[in-house]
C-alpha cells in the first residue's frame, strides 16, 4: 500500500518510514504539511497518510480537513500523531477527518496494527467503489420503456421516434433487454390455427381423392 | 571523519548492549538510552546501511537547529515559538532515548511562561550539558558501530 508522511522531525520521519517499508509499504516522506498536501491531490495519491499533528505551516488538522473536500472517491485513511495526550486534540483530530490516532510515543506494534486496519479500510472502500462502477456501467447499458406510446388499434404496430411504424417485438427489442422466442397461445390455436389445420387437411384430403 | 570515544566513568549504565569489539574500550554513559537506541537492531535493512548511525547523523544535525531556535525564541521571550521548537526536541530526543534532554523539555514545556518565565534560563543551560553529554555518548557510538 502506498503511504505517505508528512513530519518534521527527521528522526521520526526516519523511524517511520524504516518501519513501514519493512512491513511492506510503499512510502512518500515529507517533511511539512504543504508538502504533503501536494502528495495527496496529485492523480494515484497515496491511500494511507500518517500526519503529525503540529508542523509548520499546515498542520496536520487543517490537512485533514483539506483532504476531506477533496474530490476524492477512494479517500485516503488518515492517522494523525499526537504528543499531546489530552481527549480535545484527540476530539479535534477527528473531527477535523481523521480516521483514527497515536499518542507519541507510539508502539511499534500497535502502530503495525492500527496501518493493518486502514489497509482493511482502504481495501473495502476500493472494492465497493469497482462494485459501484460495476453497477454504473450495467445501467447506462440498460435501455428504459416508458411513457405513451402510439399503437395502432388495429395491426399493433407501435410508432418509434422516428415516425416509423414498427412491430411490437421489434420495438420492445430495440428499446429494452428483452429478446422473443415465438409460440402460439391457447386462444390463437382454437381461433386461428386450428381452424386454419384443419382447413388444410380437408384440402389435402379432396386433393388425394380419385376423381370420379 | 574520525571521533573519539568519550569515557565517563562515573556514568551507570553500558552505552551499549552490544559487546564492543575487542580493542575499543568499554564505554558508559547515561545520557542515552542505549537500550532503546539499540532497539532499532531490529529495523536493520539488509543493503548494509546502519539505521542506528543514520539515526545518530540526523539527530545531531537537527538538535543543534532546534536548540538555536529554542535559545532565539527565549531571547525573543516568543514562548509559542519556544514550546513548539522545545516540543519538535522532545519528539526526536525521546526517540533515540536521549532521555535527559528530554526531560528537560518537558520541564520547559510545563513552565507557565505568563506573568513571568521563572526558570527558563536555568533550564535552557542544564539543557546545554545535557545536549553536549548526549552528544558525546551517540559519537562514541556511532564510532564503535563504524569500525
Amino acid at each position: 500500500m502506498r503511504v505517505v508522511i508528512a513530519e518534521d522531525d527527521a528522526v521520526s520521519r526516519k523511524i517511520l518510514e524504516t518501519l513501514l517499508c519493512k512491513w511492506g509499504h510503499e512510502v512518500t516522506t515529507t517533511q511539512d504539511g504543504e508538502a504533503a498536501w501536494n502528495v495527496l491531490q496529485e492523480p494515484g495519491a497515496p491511500s494511507l497518510a500518517i500526519l503529525d499533528i503540529m508542523m509548520p505551516g499546515i498542520d496536520g488538522l487543517e490537512l485533514c480537513r483539506r483532504v476531506r473536500l477533496l474530490p476524492n472517491p477512494i479517500p485516503p485513511y488518515i492517522i494523525l500523531l499526537t504528543a499531546n495526550h489530552g481527549v480535545s486534540e484527540i476530539v479535534k483530530g477527528i473531527e477535523a477527518g481523521a480516521d483514527d490516532y497515536l499518542t507519541k510515543p507510539y508502539d511499534r506494534d500497535e502502530l503495525r496494527v492500527r496501518v493493518q486496519v486502514g489497509a482493511r479500510i482502504v481495501e473495502l472502500q476500493t472494492s465497493l467503489a469497482e462494485r459501484v462502477g460495476q453497477l454504473e456501467a450495467a445501467l447506462a447499458h440498460v435501455k428504459k420503456l416508458e411513457g405513451i406510446l402510439p399503437i395502432c388499434s388495429y395491426c399493433k404496430k407501435i410508432r418509434n421516434d422516428l415516425d416509423c411504424w414498427q412491430h411490437v417485438e421489434t420495438y420492445v427489442a430495440d428499446h429494452s433487454q428483452a429478446e422473443f422466442s415465438h409460440g402460439i397461445c391457447p386462444t390463437c390455436y382454437e381461433n386461428t390455427v386450428k381452424p386454419q389445420l384443419e382447413f388444410f387437411q380437408i384440402s389435402q384430403a379432396s386433393a388425394l381423392e380419385p376423381a370420379k | 571523519m574520525s571521533f573519539e570515544p568519550i569515557i565517563t566513568t562515573e556514568n551507570q549504565e553500558t552505552i551499549s548492549l552490544i559487546p564492543a569489539p575487542a580493542g575499543v574500550a568499554r564505554i558508559t554513559s547515561d545520557a542515552v538510552d542505549m537500550k532503546l537506541l539499540n532497539a532499532f537492531e531490529e529495523l536493520q535493512a539488509d543493503d548494509g546501511t546502519d539505521l542506528i548511525v543514520e539515526l545518530i547523523d540526523l539527530y545531531l544535525a537537527d538538535a543543534p537547529q532546534r536548540m538555536l531556535a529554542i535559545r532565539e525564541a527565549a531571547l525573543a521571550t516568543d514562548w509559542v515559538l519556544l514550546k513548539r521548537a522545545v516540543h519538535n526536541l522532545k519528539g526526536s530526543s525521546a526517540n533515540l532515548g536521549v532521555r535527559h534532554v528530554a526531560e528537560t523539555c518537558i520541564k520547559l514545556e510545563g513552565i507557565e511562561f505568563e506573568p513571568s518565565p521563572e526558570g527558563v534560563g536555568e533550564l535552557l543551560q542544564q539543557m546545554d550539558g545535557e545536549m553536549s553529554r548526549a552528544r558525546e555518548a551517540l559519537l562514541s557510538e556511532r564510532q564503535r558501530r563504524l569500525q
